[in-house]
């Protein structure tokens, strides 16, 4: 167990810049956007108090359509954290297992008596876990920040941020929903997960390409078969993989059935509800279809740990 | 006796070339061992397979372990350092000391960090900032605090310069040598090695073509320096080679009587160097 710590310890020394540099930089450009906005509207005198205005007008409105603004705008925060993270993670397990390789410091990590299992399951941990949990806390502050430079900018202006939007937005459910969509995408996403380290602890070189160009002429073939068989061209054109991006459990905002402004994944598959709840990211990783993306998830890790026992060979 | 290393017929195959041909191997604690061979000759294929690093045939026994199979156990027993600069460039200095504290038992911080006061590496160095002499400082002094009884060091000084590589032996011999421990080391460098060897073995082709003490390589092999004259009667005691030099021919003898060799000309002890090129170029010793 000391030693996973050690273990992981080290992949976040190593990525430092990807995984705390990284959303401390999104986090400030909240900030900084915010900032603008509040400079903007709001110090001009008498004649364009548009932020004064703005304030004024939604504190008149009814407080369950409030409500409901302010805790989407809470999940729809995350996004950008998240598809950043999703970057992240993609490019880091794409070099987890080539990089030392590359630089042949592999031999001193073989030297270390961590057996290839602690390694390969540190890497792929700090990609399910420590990357999505340290984008998840800068999120949680930067909202934080934000709710308190609101506060302040509201009071300034005669109002109670309290009854105006603070009891209102359920910050905690929002975050923990957050969190939650976090943990069930590492899960969701695991079949890619062990793909990049399979192609990580493979690939002689550029893992990039060898990452992309199987998946793409794995798709072009299914649609040009299709194409052959019917002489149409399918909704589903990216197939088994565009399913998979589009029922994510991650909240990505996009428009759900045109009332909330978040949900989960993409809301163009019926297969699975849309709404940001516990429940309907809980049915997504107890499906058939996450069952089998753990069995093939399960074949591609196998491989990696088997070329990484094997890494220091010729 | 119990053995450091101990292989029966250990093989190493490629797709098509076989580098280690049936290699049995014998090594007691309390000895520096001298792996030497020509390029290819399958040094790093056995060291590798020593350290786990690869799969082999035949019986391999190391610390009474199996290499292949216990690679991590292993690791807490043995050090290695295989290449210079294999240190992870991006690593900080005070990271690497704190990471192999955490992972390797037997580490003593102090140790290491005594070590390192008498260098100019210091903690918040970053890897790649420091030079090729540098890290290898940083490595054997991390590698000299971690408390095992074999040591294998292939290639440990390639690319260093004089005052490092000397330093390097120098600060092994005295600050890490005892009866306990044992050093296998690969180098092209025989020079620099050869006076702190307890044990000589060349390698070629994947067979072992010499393996025995310092002490029997004094007895058994000498060097006979004869002008023109002397010349015929040397080569008729059937030398392993001969040179010439200076207009002096110098022959090598395996098991030849001295008393007899002194009788033409100077007689001394060759070089491993001399040696290990007489026995690479005139088949098997």
């Amino acid at each position: 167990m000391n030693r996973l710590l050690a273990l992981i310890k080290r992949e976040f020394w190593e990525n430092t810049g990807a995984f705390r540099t990284t959303p401390l930089v999104i986090g400030g450009i909240y900030l900084a956007v915010m900032l603008m906005f509040i400079i903007t509207f709001g110090h001009f005198d008498n004649e364009f108090q548009t932020l004064r205005e703005l304030i004024h007008f939604t504190a008149q409105q009814d407080p369950g359509v409030r409500a409901k603004f302010v805790y989407e705008s809470t999940l729809a925060m995350s996004t950008m954290f998240s598809v950043v993270l999703a970057f992240v993670v993609f490019f880091y397990l794409l070099g987890s297992l080539y990089d030392d390789r590359k630089d042949r410091s592999i031999l001193f990590w073989k030297s270390l008596p961590a057996s290839d299992t602690l390694t390969v399951a540190s890497k792929l941990l700090s990609a399910m876990v420590v990357a999505p949990l340290i984008f998840w806390a800068v999120y949680v502050l930067v909202h934080i920040t934000m709710m308190i430079v609101s506060s302040v900018v509201v009071m300034s202006l005669g109002e109670n941020p309290w009854t105006l939007f603070l009891s209102l937005g359920h910050p905690f459910k929002a975050w923990s929903l957050v969190f939650a969509s976090y943990m069930a995408q590492s899960i969701w996403a695991l079949p890619l997960y062990g793909w990049l380290m399979l192609v990580s602890a493979f690939a002689p070189r550029i893992p990039l390409l060898f990452a992309t160009l199987p998946p793409v002429v794995f798709a072009v073939l299914q649609i040009w078969i299709t194409f052959l068989q019917t002489f149409t061209l399918k909704k589903k054109l990216f197939g088994i993989i565009g399913e998979w991006f589009v029922n994510s459990p991650l909240i990505m905002s996009a428009d759900n059935k045109g009332h909330d402004i978040a949900a989960l994944g993409v809301p163009i598959s019926s297969a699975f509800d849309h709404d940001v709840t516990l429940a309907n990211m809980l049915d997504r990783l107890f499906s058939t279809n996450m069952l089998i993306g753990l069995v093939v998830a399960a074949v591609f890790l196998a491989g990696a740990l088997w070329l990484r026992h094997r890494a220091t060979e010729g | 006796m119990n053995y450091v290393i101990e292989a029966h017929g250990l093989t190493k195959r490629y797709k098509r070339t076989v580098a280690v041909d049936r290699i049995d191997l014998q090594i007691p604690a309390g000895r520096i061992v001298g792996l030497i061979g020509p390029n290819g000759a399958g040094k790093t294929s056995a060291l590798k397979a020593i350290l786990g690093l690869t799969t082999y045939e035949g019986e391999l026994n190391v610390l009474g372990k199996s290499p292949a199979r216990d690679r991590a156990s292993l690791m807490e027993d043995v050090c290695f350092i295989a290449d210079v600069a294999v240190l992870p460039r991006w690593i900080r200095v005070w990271q690497l000391i704190e990471l192999t504290e955490r992972i390797h038992p037997r580490f003593s911080r102090e140790k290491c960090l005594r070590y390192l006061a008498s260098t100019k590496v210091t903690a918040e160095h970053r890897v790649k900032q420091l030079s090729k002499g540098m890290v290898a400082q940083l490595h054997l002094a991390i590698v000299m605090a971690i408390d095992v009884n074999l040591l294998v060091l292939d290639e440990p000084t390639l690319g260093l310069d004089i005052l490092y590589r000397k330093q390097f032996y120098t600060n092994l011999l005295n600050d890490y040598f005892d009866e306990q421990r044992t050093i296998v080391i690969t180098t092209h460098q025989v020079e620099e090695v050869e006076h702190i060897l307890t044990d000589l073995i060349f390698i070629k082709d994947g067979r072992l073509v010499l393996d025995c003490s310092m002490d029997e390589v004094q007895e058994r092999y000498a060097e006979l320096m004869v002008g023109p004259n002397g010349v015929e009667a040397a080569r008729g005691l059937r030398p392993l080679t001969e040179r010439e030099l200076f207009g002096r021919h110098i022959f090598l003898f395996d098991n030849a009587d001295r008393g007899q060799l002194k009788q033409l000309g100077e007689v001394r002890t060759p070089s491993v160097a001399d040696l290990f090129v007489a026995t690479m170029n005139g088949g098997d010793a």
